[in-house]
């Protein structure tokens, strides 16, 4: 039986913000729909109000004509809404098994029969009985996937499914959600990501400030037509010019860097050695998960090392804590901006305070200088255009891109002579990933060095002089740019070899 | 003092009337905390259960009603403690200090008129095997009827936990209550229930005391017990079947510190009193050796106040 899904007039206003303006949307199954839009362009609260989490200040929806009351999540199961939440809805101590039997009507025998068909029919596998927190990520969004399809519904709606997927599970999930598709379940397919858009999806709508700005056919869209539409302007091209310059001194030289763990969650790295030429940008590519974790942090002071040398700027720092690495004028960004880099709860000044120096005079006599910190903080704010200039906000308000600017502007405002960041634009909108990429260019021109570790590889490509690969805690030999393709890479990063 | 057989067994049913207080509390309150709930409120729960069980067995002579209404007096005063928590969001720790604090005053108060009045004799059940069976009779007979439920009781939650819905519906409040309520459950309303019913096995454990183990009323005569209790749920990492353990091993204490100044044996009773929490933070300290297996067992959002998005 076809679905027919048609979203009118909803209009969702939080306090100073309208999250959602007048949305009228309509879905027929048998397609994949996107929804296409920036952080805080209104698509979650779009899709938290199809799936009763919270209920619009105006607006209807219906579906196949009929008039939905969507006041809470049972609504939402009752009418065969399915909904795969950006950050799990999963509860982490119970066992896989607990977690699809909580809603289920039926007992738990034929709960497990029906679950093992499911597995059957689409190729999956995963212990029913472990808990979930001993699952990895793509095998959890499998649970919720399950859950949602253990209710038979009609309408199956992703919220930035890929943000927390390896390549090869961000494969499977698009093959079992065309199979969904091919079954008569209606898909809508929440991102920013425009490739995937593209890839997947049938239609797509882009939605810009809480509004609908278009609708149309994939097929006539490219990725530059999309990404202007989300961001409402036209975006530059950013391309760098590469930087080989052969006679120029060595800033930053790793020797001997080995790390063994016990723990079965961390990699060990065997015997990386690299150096970093003023002005330049290495980057180190690889799947997440190789050591790339390990590696920041012994970079950055967190992690002491036996027997490694890290010559900086002509000085042996390798026992040195973050701070005092800063002092010399290192600075970090490191992958989870929420958990390692800011304090979410923490005002924005005072998230700049944490990175005090002697220079700098945050403290006197042991007392905060409120004043100069904010003084500081404002100047932040407007040298790397954050969207405030409220140094008093907390910090977890500012979305995503503008708290990376944020970490980005406070370790950067002390110019620094080498910044190390891990995946800087993880999760981030074009526009935001745009103004980060620029100002990643802009500090090689000024003839700082940065280490990039990312698991984008068009990202390295794009800013990088010279590229190495990270796979399994060892790292392959260093190329410079111009000689690496995505190709390259992809085998590097699966393992292979090149010569 | 001989150590034969027949004394032992007195020795093991002694420590198992002492521990039943301890039982009820704990397993009362590893529900609540299950479902991510943190009630300090225990003590003072307790000993309002004592001094209503107490007034009410005076007024009406009737034990029945005693244990039902300590029960029931237990219920109202975790409803206060689950209204400023659940409804009016206020921080978990605090409101049960006060909590607490309030219950013992009150219970001071209200029990003005009843020091000194003698209490009414329990009945206990097969007092006659209890007599007739060396060792074995001691232990398994001649108990009220709220010690069997008691060594029941961890035995019902371990299987309420583990086999029923609802009892998934607990741990799941209390793991996740985002998740939880994006599944359509109302976290408010699992962990109201939760709360009412520890809110009731401290009040039984409170008219334990004051009506069948020590029947009389005093001033503040639960001693810390529901502090003990709390102590309890975590040293039993919230498994119920480990409070049970947990509360003979720390019943046997108090019993062997009772046996043990009559021996004249020179261990300051202070010292003695401390073992529960001396062992429960040794206890706390092996087992955050392993990371997993605590993150398994704790309620994640335990003590944490849940905002529901509108």
């Amino acid at each position: 039986m076809a679905t027919d899904l048609r979203i009118s007039n909803i209009s969702k206003i939080y306090p100073g913000c309208i999250a959602n303006d007048n949305v009228t949307l309509q879905f027929k199954s048998g397609k994949i729909y996107a929804l296409l839009g920036e952080n805080g362009a209104g698509k979650s609260t779009l899709v938290k109000i199809l799936s009763g989490v919270v209920s619009p200040d105006n607006g209807e929806v219906f579906l196949n004509e009929k008039n939905l009351k969507l006041s809470s999540p049972l609504d939402a199961k009752k009418n065969k809404i399915g909904m795969v939440f950006q950050h799990f809805n999963l509860f982490e101590t119970l066992s896989v098994f607990e977690n699809l039997s909580i809603d289920a009507t039926e007992d738990n025998k034929s709960l497990r029969v029906r679950i093992n068909e499911i597995f059957k029919k689409y190729n999956f596998s995963i212990d029913l009985d472990v808990p979930v927190l001993n699952l990895s990520a793509g095998q959890k969004q499998k649970v919720e996937i399950i859950r949602c399809l253990l209710r038979s519904p009609k309408v199956l709606i992703m919220d930035e499914p890929t943000s927390v997927l390896t390549e090869q599970e961000t494969e499977e999930l698009f093959i079992s959600l065309k199979k969904f598709c091919d079954e008569g379940i209606l898909i809508i397919y929440i991102t920013h990501k425009l490739k995937e858009v593209l890839s997947l999806c049938d239609e797509v709508a882009v939605m810009r400030k809480g509004k609908v700005v278009s609708v149309s056919q994939t097929q006539n869209e490219k990725v530059e037509t999309l990404a202007n539409k989300m961001v409402g302007q036209k975006l530059a091209k950013i391309k760098k010019k590469i930087n080989i310059s052969k006679n120029k001194d060595e800033i930053f030289k790793v020797k001997h860097l080995n790390f063994y763990s016990d723990d079965p969650f961390e990699t060990n790295l065997v015997n990386l050695n690299f150096s970093v030429k003023k002005g330049e940008c290495l980057g180190i590519a690889g799947i997440s998960g190789n050591g790339q974790n390990e590696l920041f942090q012994i970079l950055s002071g967190e992690i002491i090392t036996p027997d490694t040398s890290i010559i900086f700027r002509n000085k042996e720092i390798a026992k040195l804590n973050p701070k005092q690495r800063r002092e010399y004028l290192m600075a970090f960004s490191p992958e989870d901006r929420i958990s390692q880099a800011a304090v979410p709860e923490l005002k924005i000044y005072e998230n700049v305070a944490l990175n005090n120096f002697k220079s700098s005079n945050f403290f006197e006599k042991g007392l905060v200088n409120e004043r100069k910190i904010k003084e500081h903080s404002k100047k932040i704010l407007s040298d790397f255009s954050v969207n405030t200039d409220n140094v008093e906000l907390k910090s977890q308000f500012l979305s995503g891109g503008n708290l990376q600017k944020l970490i980005l502007g406070r370790e950067l405002i002390t110019a620094p002579e080498l910044l190390i960041c891990y995946n800087p634009t993880w999760g981030l909108d074009v526009g935001a990933i745009n103004y980060i990429h620029e100002t990643l260019i802009k500090i090689n021109d000024q003839e700082k060095s940065t280490i990039l570790i990312s698991t984008d590889t068009e990202e390295l490509l794009k800013l990088s002089d010279r590229i190495a690969v990270i796979y399994k805690g060892k790292l392959s030999k260093i190329m410079p740019s111009e000689e690496v393709t995505p190709e390259k890479l992809g085998v590097l990063m699966g393992g292979g070899s090149i010569d | 003092m001989s150590l034969d057989i027949s004394f032992i067994g007195i020795l093991i049913g002694s420590i198992m009337a002492s521990s039943v207080p301890l039982i009820l509390a704990a397993s009362g309150e590893l529900i609540t905390e299950r479902s991510g709930v943190l009630n300090l409120g225990v003590e003072g729960m307790m000993i309002i259960g004592a001094i209503s069980g107490f007034a009410l067995m005076v007024i009406t002579d009737n034990l029945f009603i005693a244990i039902v209404g300590s029960m029931f007096s237990g219920v109202i005063i975790s409803l206060i403690f689950g209204f400023l928590t659940q409804s009016l969001l206020t921080n978990h720790v605090a409101t049960g200090l006060a909590l607490t604090i309030f219950g013992i005053g009150l219970s001071a108060m209200l029990g003005k008129n009843f020091v000194g009045i003698p209490g009414k004799e329990f009945p206990i059940l097969f007092s006659s095997l209890r007599e007739s069976i060396p060792f074995f009779g001691p232990i398994l007979f001649g108990h009220s009827i709220v010690l069997y439920f008691a060594f029941a009781l961890p035995f019902l939650t371990n299987y309420f936990l583990k086999k029923t819905k609802l009892g998934l519906v607990v741990r799941a409040v209390g793991d996740s209550p985002v998740s939880a309520s994006n599944q359509g459950i109302n976290v408010t309303l699992v962990r109201y229930c939760c709360i009412l019913y520890g809110g009731a096995m401290c009040g039984l454990a409170g008219a334990y005391l004051s009506l069948i183990y020590t029947p009389q009323w005093i001033e503040n005569m639960t001693a810390g017990r529901g502090w003990i209790a709390l102590a309890l749920v975590v040293f039993a990492t919230w498994s119920p079947i480990k409070v049970l353990i947990g509360a003979l091993i720390f019943g046997g204490i108090t019993i062997l510190q009772l046996h043990m100044q009559a021996i004249g044996f020179r261990i300051p009773v202070q010292f003695l009193s401390a073992l529960p929490y001396l062992m429960t933070i040794i206890v706390l300290v092996v087992i955050s050796r392993d990371s997993r297996k605590i993150k398994l067992n704790t309620p994640s959002s335990l003590g944490r106040i849940f905002y529901k998005e509108k």
